[in-house]
């Protein structure tokens, strides 16, 4: 906990990524053939069901289904377990892409770095 | 007391008022003792009584004895306001301490204001009574008050700052959202092509 802060502010300023800044690389970089996150949900979907735009996400989908349900079955506020766990799911794979997003740049960065320094 | 006399007449007054007291002078001059019975009295109710007229500010030993005792004080607790035309005269000046500081199991003429029959009023009495200003002494004294208050709002402040330079923040990257970005719905112009913005699984 933390131990990114500490690089960030401390141990290793330079290469630890800011999200102020946005660094571009390659997102194919490193991969033989890299899958398009694929959006289900249709504009007109989320624009008909009012969704909030922070919901708006690649999981939108199953967030539909479970405010159908809930809408469906009111006042059953038990119900919906299983719409509730597969929107939670996908929300909790978008959060760990995101932290490998995050170690994907920073190894990357650290790579950046060992190279120039080779080469100097 | 009960005499019909017209009290500084003198001094401006509306008509009405001088109207009132014409009638209470016609009613007076009626032998008829009944009606000057019920007249409570025929002076202008608007005007100070004699009581409470402040005398100049006393100068000599005599004066200041005489005020004194005017305000059922000794001459040694008597002090009067320095005369600087604030129309203080001869009313003694009183230590400023609130009712509040006083003995709540004494048995006060007054227990509700703390004070008894008699007893010389500050001239700011209505400022100093329980519910208002409290001169009681604090627990800590007033720097040390002062110290803790200022010293906590300006650490707070430093931390502010410290945690605007040093934000903290949970290490993943920036959330991925379609659409580019959710152009359209974030406000962007329908007609003009968007910047297109890929996302991939990882």
């Amino acid at each position: 906990m933390g131990a990114h802060l500490v690089r960030r502010y401390i141990t290793e300023t330079d290469t630890e990524p800011d999200p102020s800044r946005k660094v571009e690389i390659d997102p194919q970089f490193g991969f033989p053939e890299r899958k398009e996150r694929e959006m289900i949900a249709t504009q007109e979907q989320m624009n008909l069901a009012q969704v909030p735009l922070q919901q708006r996400d690649y999981c939108a989908h199953h967030l539909l289904k479970l405010m159908k349900c809930k809408r469906d079955n009111w006042p059953n506020f038990l119900a919906c377990k299983h719409e509730r766990h597969d929107w939670d799911y996908c929300e909790h794979q978008d959060y760990v892409m995101r932290m490998k997003e995050y170690e994907r740049e920073r190894r990357l960065q650290l790579r950046k770095k060992r190279i120039e320094a080779e080469a100097a | 007391m009960r005499t019909c006399h017209p009290v500084r007449p003198q001094r401006p007054v509306n008509m009405a008022g001088v109207a009132f007291r014409r009638l209470a002078q016609t009613f007076c001059k009626g032998k008829t003792p009944g009606v000057s019975a019920f007249l409570p009295a025929c002076r202008a109710a608007s005007g100070a009584s004699k009581g409470p007229v402040l005398g100049p500010c006393p100068e000599t030993l005599e004066e200041k004895a005489a005020a004194a005792k005017k305000y059922n004080l000794t001459l040694s607790d008597y002090e009067a306001y320095p005369d600087k035309g604030e129309g203080y005269g001869d009313y003694p000046k009183l230590p400023d301490r609130s009712q509040h500081e006083r003995d709540p199991w004494y048995k006060w003429d007054h227990p509700d204001l703390r004070r008894n029959w008699g007893e010389p009023m500050h001239w700011d009495f209505d400022m100093y009574i329980r519910n208002r200003v409290d001169t009681s002494p604090t627990p800590v004294p007033w720097s040390t008050m002062c110290k803790q208050l200022f010293g906590f709002i300006g650490f707070m402040l430093f931390m502010f700052y410290v945690g605007e330079k040093f934000q903290s923040y949970q290490p993943v990257g920036p959330k991925q959202y379609p659409y580019n970005d959710l152009f359209l719905e974030k406000g962007g112009d329908p007609d003009k092509e968007p910047e297109e913005i890929k996302h991939y699984e990882i």
